[in-house]
């Protein structure tokens, strides 16, 4: 799967990343877990519920499923124009 | 009277005025035009310490940042304004460089410059951009401040 991050978080952990998502791995919650496991540098960041995980360009929340899904992207907090 | 949206990202560097002069061509039959351009601040504002701004990083993403301008465009719809134009920049912008253009033109001017006022004041909370502000001695990613929100809030009435 192609994570891609945006503003601060693409600082901490790189604009682009490709991981391995294992079955088990069923959510935006999940995905998030297992990004931290692969950077714990970065955990409490993942972990900050400002944080907004997008899909197809659009918002989605922590429950929707990730099965299947090519590409998530994730925002820090706007900042605005 | 033809309608003519624009709305823009810019990746380098464009000349405001020359844009505001062909907005206003454009716009012919209009009797008011009104305009905001905002530019790159030299220094840092953030907290007591005023520090040298040595260059804005705007990150935006690539379909949905323009997307959150055009549906701010779209929606000044409301003032009755038949020319509106949102130019924002993008990537690495110096002090003293223009960040944003907001211009809109109609009959009459209480339209016109409610139009700029409403668009500007929704760019700075929800056009889709993250800012780094690099410093002298550091960077920091901005938020929209307290007085952003409560000028975004004000329309919401």
């Amino acid at each position: 799967m192609q994570i891609g991050f945006f503003g601060r978080m693409g600082e901490i952990i790189g604009r682009e990343v490709e991981i391995e998502i294992p079955a088990s791995t069923g959510t935006v919650a999940g995905l998030r877990r297992l990004l931290a496991e692969h950077f714990p540098a970065a955990a409490d960041a993942l972990g900050d519920a400002r944080l907004r995980a997008c899909i197809a360009d659009t918002m989605v929340d922590e429950s929707h499923s990730v099965a299947g899904v090519e590409r998530v992207e994730f925002f820090p907090p706007l900042s605005g124009g | 009277m033809t309608v003519t949206l624009t709305c823009r990202l810019a990746e380098s560097a464009f000349d405001p005025w020359d844009e505001l002069r062909q907005f206003a061509q454009a716009s012919q039959g209009a009797g008011a035009v009104s305009s905001f351009t905002g530019t790159a601040r030299p220094l840092s504002s953030d907290g007591e310490a005023v520090e040298a701004v040595e260059a804005m990083f705007l990150d935006h993403h690539p379909r949905l940042t323009l997307e959150s301008m055009r549906a701010i465009v779209d929606a000044a719809a409301r003032f009755g304004c038949d020319h509106r134009l949102v130019i924002h920049r993008c990537g690495v912008v110096l002090p003293g460089e223009p960040i944003v253009l907001v211009a809109a033109a109609s009959a009459h001017r209480r339209a016109a410059i409610a139009a700029v006022e409403y668009m500007i004041d929704r760019l700075k909370t929800d056009a889709v951009f993250w800012k780094r502000e690099d410093r002298a001695s550091s960077s920091a990613w901005i938020e929209p401040s307290a007085e952003d929100r409560a000028a975004h809030a004000r329309w919401e009435q």
